[in-house]
């Protein structure tokens, strides 16, 4: 059994779960990781190209944690979000009130 | 050291800079028709764009004129280490898939509108206004600067009055972007993403290559004592020295941390009008998350070159020469008939954040301003219209703002502080704790607009304050901050209890929303955790 849930329902997906968490902190380590490995593939290649390497494992981490759940979120957020809108616009319009 | 203001420029080089400009003029002329389409188009692109597009705008709009000067000063100042400076830009890493969701979900046109989702009330109107007269001014005062970076480097390569790089570049970038708006905007900044990134590779490689390469820049260094600057972990001490560890971690703190709140960055409010662009929600976190992570790579391939500069040039005392390290690179050593290709580049960094910034602050302009409080009902067409009157008030203020500007850096630091310190955490409360009001945020703006100025500048110049490293004034400013919003909020009633789950049931906040969750559920409006699981495996 994967450690990143890979099956969501939409009222599951709309919990905030761990999922979340270490898609924030592969994000965050990605980030680090390849801003440092990157100016250093300029200077001290060996070292630069391993740690480049090692910002993207990271990406595709973050991508595996926090895909699926991402994909459940979003669709069954566009089926309501006409609605929303339509609802934005009668508060813009004062009519809510 | 002198600088000469003299680069010669061949056929090619006016080939490249003329092409690249028509182009950018007629990708306006092109999506005319889109962006005159409706209020939507002309600020959100209607809000249908795959994630691709905003995160390349992302990229694009934060590449600006001064960003490669900043750049340049603290990693020749700072070698490697100098690059956290520019981490701040992290915040995204955690706000791709904590605020960018929610403020997605709440479909706001901007921060300011979203103020009044997320509060009710007379507090809420009075931050809306406040916020969108900020922007407005905030967006004046940044298209200042940027466009007297601009100015300055027309002064060096050209010889110019710094005001006419300002004013030449910046109305030229205003035909497209009041022509067709954000779709001129979005689809400009893709093409100019492209040539900056193409440009800022190219000159940067070129720097490190004239340098001797990477063998020979590291010998260097090693000649003049100077190896740690190729370690990025480099401080001064834990507190003492001009980059102690103290403020490493104070910056990973504001940075990550950052990035559950809205507003905790001044990028925020940029961000925010690509997040609303994007077709889903998935499409908003990615173009976030894909945007910054080009913004820090860059920051990289600068860094390199950087040193490589420092290398040639290691002894430059003046912060104003050495701040002007990669466009030296590019100036004075790539080869003639390049030259104007690396200025189409910087024509293109300049273009495509006075472009956004011009758009962004049109739109508090009409929609917090314009439509919310004097015509709500204005049609489609006079909103479109009064975007492009916002458009044009907004690139005249730049003008006004930038000829007041001197010191581009002083203004930068402050404004960033201003903007990190005081109201930090609340912007991240506002996110997360239902409790915390519009009268407990509306305070900690006020409170931080004086405690920052007193923390700053007033109280150390009167002597009554010792100048503090800026990690100390943030922390200083936060607890200062604590001491008046806290109290407000609690001293003021909670906001309207159906206002709070309607927000609640639409964007699906984290934090502590305890008694508005209970109260969502006990209306029906969304189901308990294992109720919901038990209905959806029913189904």
């Amino acid at each position: 059994m994967s450690f990143f849930r890979r099956q969501w329902t939409a009222h599951e997906a709309d919990e905030w779960t761990k999922e979340d968490f270490w898609a924030c902190v592969f994000s965050s380590l990605s980030y680090i990781l390849m801003m440092i490995g990157l100016a250093l593939l300029f200077l001290l290649p060996v070292w630069g190209l391993i740690i480049f390497a090692a910002g993207l494992l990271c990406v595709w981490l973050m991508y595996r944690a926090i895909d699926p759940k991402l994909k459940t979120v979003s669709a069954d957020y566009e089926v309501k979000q006409k609605a929303y809108l339509k609802e934005l616009d009668r508060i813009m319009k004062w009519e809510d009130k | 050291m002198q600088i000469q203001p003299s680069v010669i420029f061949t056929f090619w080089d006016w080939l490249w800079l003329i092409l690249y400009i028509s182009v950018m003029i007629f990708s306006g002329i092109l999506f005319y028709r889109l962006g005159k389409r409706s209020e939507s188009d002309f600020f959100l692109a209607g809000r249908g764009l795959p994630w691709w597009l905003p995160a390349s705008s992302v990229y694009a709009t934060h590449t600006a004129t001064d960003t490669p000067m900043w750049m340049s000063g603290v990693v020749y100042q700072h070698g490697l280490a100098g690059m956290w400076y520019s981490f701040f830009a992290a915040w995204c890493a955690v706000s791709a898939f904590v605020s960018t969701r929610i403020f997605r979900r709440s479909l706001a046109y901007s921060q300011a509108e979203w103020q009044t989702l997320r509060f009710s009330g007379l507090g809420s109107e009075l931050l809306r206004g406040w916020m969108a007269g900020w922007q407005v001014f905030m967006n004046m005062m940044i298209l200042g600067w940027v466009g007297m970076a601009m100015g300055k480097v027309c002064h060096y390569a050209f010889g110019w009055d710094n005001w006419v790089g300002l004013v030449l570049f910046s109305s030229i970038c205003a035909i497209y972007v009041l022509a067709a708006g954000y779709w001129g905007v979005v689809i400009a900044d893709f093409q100019q993403g492209i040539v900056v990134f193409l440009g800022i590779f190219i000159v940067s490689v070129w720097g490190v290559y004239e340098a001797g390469g990477p063998a020979g820049i590291v010998g260097r260094l090693q000649e003049l004592g100077e190896t740690s600057r190729l370690n990025p972990f480099h401080f001064s001490g834990w507190f003492s020295g001009d980059f102690p560890a103290a403020w490493f971690i104070t910056m990973l703190f504001i940075a990550l941390l950052g990035g559950i709140g809205m507003g905790t960055s001044i990028d925020w409010y940029v961000e925010a009008q690509r997040i609303q662009s994007a077709k889903t929600v998935r499409d908003a976190s990615y173009s976030i998350w894909g945007g910054t992570a080009l913004v820090l790579t860059r920051n990289s391939l600068w860094a390199a070159a950087i040193l490589g500069f420092y290398v040639l040039y290691p002894d430059i005392p003046d912060v104003k020469d050495y701040e002007l390290a990669w466009f030296r690179i590019g100036f004075e050593m790539l080869p003639p008939g390049m030259v104007g290709f690396f200025f189409a580049a910087i024509v293109a960094i300049h273009l495509s954040t006075v472009a956004s910034i011009l758009n962004l602050g049109a739109l508090y302009a009409t929609r917090d301003l314009y439509q919310h409080y004097l015509n709500p009902h204005a049609s489609e067409r006079r909103l479109v219209w009064v975007g492009r009157f916002s458009t044009v008030l907004v690139l005249v203020g730049s003008f006004l703002y930038g000829s007041m500007m001197e010191n581009i850096t002083q203004w930068l630091i402050f404004a960033l502080w201003v903007m990190a310190a005081g109201i930090w955490l609340p912007n991240i409360l506002q996110v997360i704790w239902w409790r915390f009001n519009s009268w407990g945020y509306l305070s900690s703006w006020i409170a931080n607009l004086g405690l920052s100025w007193l923390v700053v500048w007033i109280l150390p110049a009167q002597g009554l304050l010792p100048d503090l490293p800026d990690y100390a004034q943030f922390w200083l400013l936060m607890g200062l901050g604590i001491l008046i919003y806290v109290p407000v909020t609690f001293l003021t009633k909670p906001d309207d209890m159906d206002h709070l789950v309607r927000y609640y049931v639409q964007s699906r906040p984290l934090g502590f929303w305890g008694p508005v969750r209970r109260e969502a559920e006990r209306q029906g409006l969304i189901k308990a955790v294992t109720e919901g699981v038990e209905a959806e495996l029913g189904r």
